[in-house]
């Protein structure tokens, strides 16, 4: 039996055989694991035995517990200093390099390093350097400076840790800001800025009332997209020190260190992909104006 | 509406595929015969051992065609997550080499086949095996084997011969005599530190640990299996512990800081037996930081005698001597699958053989020590490449040897197993009450309170 098809259906079935790759590796990896997630989250889950259905435990557990509310006020605390200071240095460094220069090209691209340096290598260095005892740092700032007086252990110390951390995090990453915000300044019209010389304006108030306004939603995506990826982060503040539990490796040590919870592990999970998803509704709302 | 439908159809058929394909992942193989390919965890990551299993491997896939080893090599530390995940996923290895201690949890947890390891046992000869070392891995009944013991090290204070001979003070052998030795050498401001003791919240912390709470009569358990760590003595343990912690290097520190001792830096280490092979090879330490590669950084000597003016004491004293070590060992993960058991069984008893045996043991002489009496006494074996048993001498190893057959762990207590015990271990409980006192500053009393609930709820 011939199918007559129209014109319209057949592209139609040519699209969804083109989608569908895509779609059975979005479901399979993306969909089917969070929903499992959520499953395990009702269960106590045993690697050796059958789960048994326990409701609402583990998230009490969790929430119960006074170490998941000091994971949330760290991961906080890392994740607005951390794409406060990305964004104001990006900023910065995208106002410096908009500018003409002897040698800009080249200035340009060395600041796109600490960002596509492979994270493993740039933490060992930072090890390396700031190492208490045969660190290159604590050398020069106790031995030859004087600036300290004794050697301390500023990575892992729990007083500096999270903030190591922080200032690792902008320093890895304020170079994707700045490179954003930098072609986002090139597009704006230089007319506006002769407008406003004619107009007898300012440095700072051609900045306020010209550049900002023309950066904001390009700063306003950068911050959720920041907000988004630091707040899952997990590698680098893992390989760099043990001692800052944000929520993810705060799970991550709750669900398999030693005797493995995943059921609360999974609860975390879903608490932490909440707490997130509550913020981007919010966020778009008010600041993208979506 | 038409087009909702087929997308709504698609959605669902996606999701079954998807399931089909997870729960096919999830189902056990069958166990035919045929060619078998297995997996052999080991704890031994440094690449030159993951080499010599390389060959031990190949040469066993020489021998047996059918069977194909794929050595992979798993962090200590990491141990445990990863074999949570791989039960988790259905993927578990065949064989793990790593702690005892560890394969006790596991086997505690029911990941292990049990049977299988007391089989290979009693095929070996029960008898063969030095008497500690078995019983350290006895299942509760004392009827069975979590694993099948490997090799062993002897934890120790190593320390300068030449300086404390220089103070006139004496060997560290004594809670008071440790204490005293590392507030004198401790000089901050000459970049030099009295003791490494583990404060990192790692498992190192819980092995240097462990030897002072033993040898203060703290435990964890009474041999009826009650909870009895928050005792007087335990108390003491940690405020001593706290105190010398003081002299370590600044921060939290691990067995990495041993680089330390190796630049001249410090005055005593807790280390394994594995030390004697790292300070034999003289220069792989001068390789490290010497003078030669920062000229400029204070107090960046390397001692060439430092071999020569390091001794070790593997005892220490203050109400009773105690001494500690580490028994590595073998392990079923229970797979489910007979081939893969079979295989794996196979591997094992190849791994025993006196030619494998010794080849394993020669990786690190002085860290890998026999758990089989008579190879400890073959002449083969004592002619290690390393020159270790001629740098120490023969009587040096043999009191280390046998030192594997009086270990003592917090989970065996009277001759009984305390499986909670390797549960608390292997979720780092005592290591991070150790850094929430040492690094945090919290007190001793709110520290043991804290570790006591986490206990408690592992229960």
């Amino acid at each position: 039996m011939k199918i007559d098809l129209t014109l319209e259906q057949r592209e139609a079935g040519l699209g969804w055989a083109l989608i569908l790759p895509c779609v059975i590796v979005i479901l399979s990896l993306i969909l089917y694991p969070i929903l499992s997630n959520v499953i395990s989250s009702f269960f106590e889950v045993s690697l050796s035995a059958r789960d048994s259905f326990t409701g609402f435990e583990n998230y009490r557990a969790v929430v119960t517990d006074a170490a998941f509310w000091r994971a949330v006020l760290t991961t906080l605390i890392y994740v607005t200093a951390s794409t406060l200071g990305t964004t104001l240095m990006g900023l910065g460094t995208a106002m410096v390099m908009n500018k003409v220069f002897p040698l800009r090209g080249l200035v340009r691209s060395l600041i796109l390093l600490p960002y596509v340096a492979p994270v493993f290598s740039v933490v060992y260095a930072w090890k390396f350097f700031f190492d208490p005892v045969n660190g290159l740092f604590m050398d020069i700032t106790v031995e030859r400076l004087g600036i300290f007086a004794e050697r301390f252990n500023l990575i892992d110390s729990p007083g500096s840790a999270l903030w190591v951390a922080v200032i690792f995090s902008v320093w890895k990453n304020f170079p994707f800001t700045y490179l954003m915000l930098l072609s986002r300044l090139q597009a704006i019209d230089k007319n506006i800025y002769e407008a406003a010389d004619v107009d007898g304006a300012g440095a700072w108030h051609k900045f306020r009332f010209i550049t900002l306004p023309e950066l904001y939603f390009v700063m306003g995506s950068i911050v959720l997209l920041r907000v988004i990826w630091n707040f899952n982060k997990f590698e680098d503040i893992y390989l760099l020190t043990d001692n800052v539990r944000v929520l993810s490796i705060y799970t991550y040590f709750k669900a398999f260190v030693g005797v493995a919870d995943l059921g609360q592990g999974s609860a975390l999970v879903i608490l932490q992909f909440a707490l997130l998803v509550g913020f981007i509704l919010y966020y778009v709302k008010k600041v993208l104006k979506w | 509406m038409n087009r909702c439908l087929s997308s709504l159809f698609v959605l669902l058929i996606l999701l079954t595929a998807a399931g089909a394909v997870f729960v096919g992942g999830c189902d056990k193989e069958a166990a035919d015969a045929g060619p078998v390919e297995i997996d052999f965890w080991t704890t031994q990551t440094q690449s030159d051992r993951i080499a010599t299993y390389q060959v031990l491997v190949d040469t066993f896939g020489g021998l047996n065609p059918d069977i194909t080893v794929n050595v992979i090599p798993v962090d200590e530390n990491d141990l445990s997550t990863q074999m949570n995940s791989a039960a988790a996923a259905g993927t578990m290895p065949a064989v793990i080499e790593g702690f005892m201690n560890t394969a006790v949890a596991f086997g505690s947890a029911g990941f292990l086949n049990i049977p299988a390891a007391t089989e290979l046992i009693n095929e070996i000869g029960a008898d063969k095996f030095y008497a500690g070392a078995l019983k350290l891995n006895q299942t509760a009944g004392g009827d069975a084997y979590y694993s099948i013991p490997f090799h062993g090290w002897v934890q120790g204070i190593w320390y300068r011969a030449d300086w404390f001979e220089e103070a006139g003070l004496n060997p560290p052998e004594t809670w008071e005599d440790i204490l005293d030795a590392a507030e004198y050498f401790y000089d901050p401001a000459s970049n030099q530190y009295g003791i490494l003791v583990g404060t990192k919240a790692e498992n190192y912390a819980e092995q240097v640990f462990t030897q002072f709470a033993m040898s203060n009569g703290a435990g964890l358990f009474d041999a009826e299996g009650n909870l009895i760590f928050n005792s007087p003595e335990m108390k003491e343990t940690l405020e001593y512990y706290a105190e010398l912690a003081q002299y370590n290097p600044p921060g939290p520190q691990t067995w990495r800081a041993r680089d330390y001792y190796l630049q001249g830096k410090m005055a005593m280490f807790f280390y394994s037996t594995y030390i004697m092979d790292d300070l034999a090879l003289a220069e792989a330490a001068a390789g490290s930081l010497t003078d030669e590669n920062f000229a400029d950084l204070a107090g960046s000597s390397f001692d060439p005698e430092l071999v020569e003016n390091t001794r070790m004491v593997p005892i220490i004293t203050n109400t009773r001597p105690a001494g500690y070590g580490h028994i590595n060992s073998l392990a079923f993960p229970d797979t489910g699958d007979d081939a893969k058991t079979a295989a794996a069984r196979k591997f094992v008893q190849y791994l025993y053989s006196p030619n494998a045996y010794i080849t394993v043991l020669h990786m690190a002489p002085g860290g890998q020590n026999p758990v089989i009496k008579e190879i400890a006494a073959s002449p083969r074996f004592q002619a290690d490449p390393k020159k270790i048993f001629e740098n120490y001498g023969a009587e040096k190893m043999a009191e280390i040897i046998n030192g594997l057959n009086s270990i003592e762990t917090f989970s065996i207590v009277e001759g009984q197993r305390i499986e909670a015990a390797a549960v608390i271990y292997s979720k780092q409980i005592i290591p991070q009450m150790i850094y929430k006192v040492t690094q945090e500053g919290e007190s001793v009393d709110a520290a043991m309170k804290w570790a006591e609930e986490e206990m408690r709820k592992l229960m």
